[in-house]
Formats: C-alpha cells, structure tokens, sequence
C-alpha cells in the first residue's frame, strides 16, 4: 500500500540520523569576510564614481565657457581619489588568516584612520571645491562682460582691486563656514553611504566580544 | 552566543530548525549557513519573547521568517533556488537523509512555492491549523483549503 505523506514524513524521521544539527561554526568569519567585501566593493564604485563625475565636470566646464573652474575641481576630486586609493590598497594587507575578531578589529582601525584622514581633509577640501567654483566662474569670459557691463552702468558698488567688497565678504564668510562644517559634511556623507555596513559590523563585534567575555 | 543558551534553549529544538533548513535549501553548505543563521537569529532576539507562545512555536516561526529572508536575499543576488522550479536532481542533496522516501518528499516539497512549503512543514509537525493560521498570517480555513491542496500536488510529484 502506498504510504501518506504524513507517514513518510513521521518514519523517515524515526529511522535516519537526520537531526543531527551541524556545528556551529565560521558563522561570524563568514558574515564578517561578507561584510568588509561589500564595502570594499561600495568604496571602489565610490572612487570609481569620483573619477567619473571629475571627467563630467571637466567636459561640461569646457563646454559652459569656465574651465578653470572644471581644471581645479577636476585636480582636487582626483587627489581624493588618489588618496583613497592607497588607503584602500593598505586595507588589503590586513592578514584575513587570523580570527574574525582580529580581522574586524584590524578593519575598525583602517576605518577609524580612514575616517579620521578624509575628515580633516574635508575641513580643506569643502572650502577649496567652493573657492574653486567662485574663482572659476569669475575668471571666465561671459562672467567678466556680464560683469563689466553691470560696472558700465551707473552703480554704487564698492570695488578693492576690482573686487566688489560685498560679494569678497560674502564668499569669505562662505568659505569659513565651509572649513568649519567640512568635517560634519563629510560624516554625514559617510553614515549615509555605509551606516548600515557600520551598524552590522558593530553588531558582530558585539557578538563576538560578548561570547570572549 | 553562550554555549549553555545553544544546548539549553536551542538544541533541544534542533529537529525543527533542521526540517525547515533542509526545505529552503539545495546544498549541504547552505544548510548549514541557514541552521546557523537561525541559531543566531534566535540568540539575538531571545530578549524579545514574550511567552506569549510556546518557545518551540517562536522557534518556528523565527527559523521561517530567517529562510524565507536568506532565500530572497540570495535570489535578488542571482541564484536559483527550488522556489525557481528547478527539478529535484538538480538539487545536490537529494540524499540529505538516510531514509529514501523521505529524501523524495523533501524534493516534492522543494517543488512547491515558498509559502505552501512552510505550510506543510508545520503541518507534518502536527501543528493546529490555527497555530499555522497565525505562524503565517491567515485564517484557519485557508490554511485547510492550502494543505488539502499542496497534499494532492505531493501526491503528483511523488507518483
């Protein structure tokens, strides 16, 4: 007679060793090496994405008339990139051969470098991308006949080496407050690209550290 | 996770993580990454039951939502599961289980969509339509109207 599904389901169970539960075992090796892949992968789209976007802004400044402009942000998004780039290669000399512990902490500390290089240099990098576009466009052809037209006219603009006085405050002002928050900028930046990368990761180190406690 | 909580509080129930492992998964390997993905899973939230059910209930119901979530995660990577409708040889652990029946109906049972094979687990573990009804979020009739027919498509496949 043919058995129910019920029947093979209870008797198959009773006669094999099938519920012999596997060891556990390279859980968190395995979740980590997952874990510092994805963003090895997410940095470099990240750089690769950096150097794109600097050919696109060279191209179209050349084109827009401003390419002073376009040269500089060009010069200084690739400094990010080189800078970066051999950041990331000293990640690869972390030795995957030790404990995921050892791993993930070696990694938390080329994070926390990582994080720490890039934040100071956002203190320079915000202001210099802004001088940068302020200078550019001021330098360009259609800025200066824009400009020397609005001087032809009667005005009350006052001018220190040609410079209108206000709009030279105004972008000091501007180019301080860009020192002062670059840093803020750039983790903002960062939690919003890999936060959840972080958050996982200081979960398995929690993990791990309470199983060594 | 402390051993004493593993031996105490989850190997007790490891036929039932077990089971629902093998149903989700094609491999030996990815057996063991689900097994182990629940064990944690359950360590984590162990903090959160609230007796409210049975501890062998919530260990159902995590290891469920646990496969279910690997099993979408690593389609939207690109990987074919059972739930693609890959026939049963392609599968390779077709002999997960000494007993040979048993190894046919786990292939039937691989065959059927995500849902209806956590249906049929819970129901070949004698579990009460009603309990099945709030494990999966349905009413108890449905879940007799379901286990009729996933029966009847077992009863094809293994024909």
């Amino acid at each position: 007679m043919e058995k129910s599904i019920e029947s093979i389901w209870k008797e198959g169970f009773l006669k094999s060793d099938a519920l012999v539960a596997p060891k556990l075992n390279n859980l968190y090796t395995q979740k980590s090496k997952h874990i510092i892949d994805k963003f090895n992968r997410m940095f470099k789209i990240n750089l690769i994405a950096l150097v794109a976007f600097s050919i696109f802004v060279l191209i179209a400044s050349f084109i827009m008339g401003i390419p002073y402009m376009g040269i500089s942000v060009f010069i200084l998004l690739n400094v990010i990139v080189i800078i970066n780039k051999k950041l990331l290669d000293s990640l690869q000399e972390i030795d995957k051969g030790v404990s995921s512990y050892e791993y993930l902490t070696a990694f938390n500390s080329w994070m926390k470098k990582q994080v720490s290089i890039n934040k100071r240099m956002s203190t320079f990098i915000y202001p210099i991308l802004f001088l940068s576009v302020v200078i550019g466009i001021w330098v360009s052809n259609d800025f200066q006949d824009f400009f020397t037209a609005i001087m032809a006219r009667p005005n009350e603009i006052y001018l220190m080496n040609g410079i209108p006085v206000f709009w030279l405050l105004g972008v000091i002002l501007v180019t301080c407050i860009f020192a002062l928050i670059g840093g803020r900028i750039y983790k903002w930046d960062v939690n919003l690209m890999y936060g959840s990368l972080f958050k996982k990761l200081d979960e398995i180190v929690a993990d791990i550290e309470e199983l060594r406690a | 996770m402390s051993s004493d909580f593993y031996t105490s509080s989850i190997l007790p129930y490891a036929g039932i993580i077990i089971k629902i492992c093998r149903a989700y998964t094609n491999s030996q390997e990815d057996f063991e990454d689900y097994y182990q993905e629940v064990c944690l899973q359950i360590w984590r939230s162990k903090d959160i039951f609230r007796e409210e059910s049975k501890w062998s209930t919530w260990i159902y119901r995590l290891s469920l939502n646990v496969c279910l979530t690997l099993l979408k995660k690593k389609k939207n990577n690109g990987q074919h599961f059972a739930s693609d409708h890959l026939p049963a040889e392609a599968t390779d652990d077709s002999l997960a289980f000494a007993d040979e029946s048993l190894n046919q109906l786990y292939d039937a049972i691989k065959q059927l969509s995500e849902v209806d094979r956590a249906v049929i687990l819970l129901y070949l573990e004698d579990k009460p339509y009603q309990e099945i009804a709030d494990i999966i979020g349905t009413s108890p009739n449905n879940i007799a109207v379901r286990i009729t027919r996933i029966k009847e498509r077992l009863k094809k496949i293994l024909k």
